[in-house]
């Protein structure tokens, strides 16, 4: 890859939009299951 | 099949074998963007712009492969009620439209240089933004109806009926004149594409894939975990 070939800017913002959304999907992801687990657990707790 | 369909069942084989998809997608990531930056040439007409494709076509296919689970499962849904195949169309929507979204930007940065304007109203494009509000449609109907079955059979309804939009977005540049290139990967008489830049968007494919299916598995076992509060919820209100 050449960065200072013409229109690199595309390519950089290509790949830095594909990484920002996906981690941004990655990160949404598991913070939704821990989430859901913690209120199972602390709803389960409080049952006993 | 019908085995998988027990949710205790489906979360047992999940968690084992998640830590092994994760294990696959990183791999594949990790050769996919080497082969996609290092080792593939720049094209003779487009030059290092090329390089977008290896992010866009893998998007594109997912935002369409999501679609294609979402309406299998919701198919499912209506013919076997497997109790979970609402959920597996359900927590597939919001990757789907990730995806999508990622083929519409990364198509738009693509097509500002190569074609002088960020968006056409191009057969192409149009019937994928129109994958995109399907998208959108279908979470909103999750979001906005607070009956779970009714919302489970109007989303399946959507998912069904939205589905004729995929072999659309597939044919379009074969039926309509577009400015967007024609297949040159999955069409008859095989990929048209170097090898040397083909590898690297296979590989980035199937990252894309994995991805998209260690992301699946641990929105469904969310969904599970969050319907079994909510019935336990309901249990004890009902003893009190």
């Amino acid at each position: 890859m050449d960065w200072n070939a013409n229109h690199s800017a595309f390519v950089i913002a290509s790949y830095a939009m594909s990484v920002l959304f996906l981690a941004g999907l990655i990160i949404y992801t598991f913070t939704r299951d821990a989430r859901a687990r913690k209120r199972l657990a602390q709803f389960e707790k409080t049952k006993t | 099949m019908q085995q998988f369909a027990n949710p205790t069942r489906f979360l047992s084989l999940a968690n084992g074998a998640l830590p092994y998809i994760w294990a696959v997608t990183l791999i594949l990531f990790a050769i996919g963007l080497y082969g996609a930056l290092v080792t593939a040439p720049p094209d003779y007409q487009q030059g290092e712009t090329v390089r977008i494709m290896f992010v866009h076509v893998p998007a594109a296919w997912l935002a369409m492969l999501v679609y294609t689970v979402m309406a299998l499962a919701s198919a499912v849904a209506i013919i076997f009620r497997h109790p979970l195949a609402d959920v597996a169309a359900k927590t597939a929507a919001p990757i789907g439209a990730v995806f999508c979204f990622l083929a519409l930007a990364t198509g738009s940065l693509w097509g500002k240089p190569m074609w002088g304007a960020w968006w056409v109203w191009d057969a192409r494009l149009t019937s994928m933004f129109v994958l995109f509000l399907l998208y959108v449609g279908y979470i909103a109907i999750w979001q906005a109806i607070e009956e779970t079955g009714r919302a489970a059979m109007i989303a399946r309804i959507v998912a069904i009926v939205g589905f004729i939009n995929i072999p659309i977005i597939k044919f379009s540049v074969d039926w309509w004149n577009s400015l967007h290139q024609p297949a040159s990967v999955f069409r008859m008489g095989g990929p048209t594409i170097a090898i040397s830049m083909l590898w690297p968007l296979l590989v980035m494919g199937l990252a894309y894939t994995f991805l998209f299916l260690a992301l699946h598995l641990i929105s469904i076992r969310s969904e599970i975990t969050t319907r079994k509060l909510r019935n336990l919820q309901i249990a004890r209100s009902e003893n009190r």
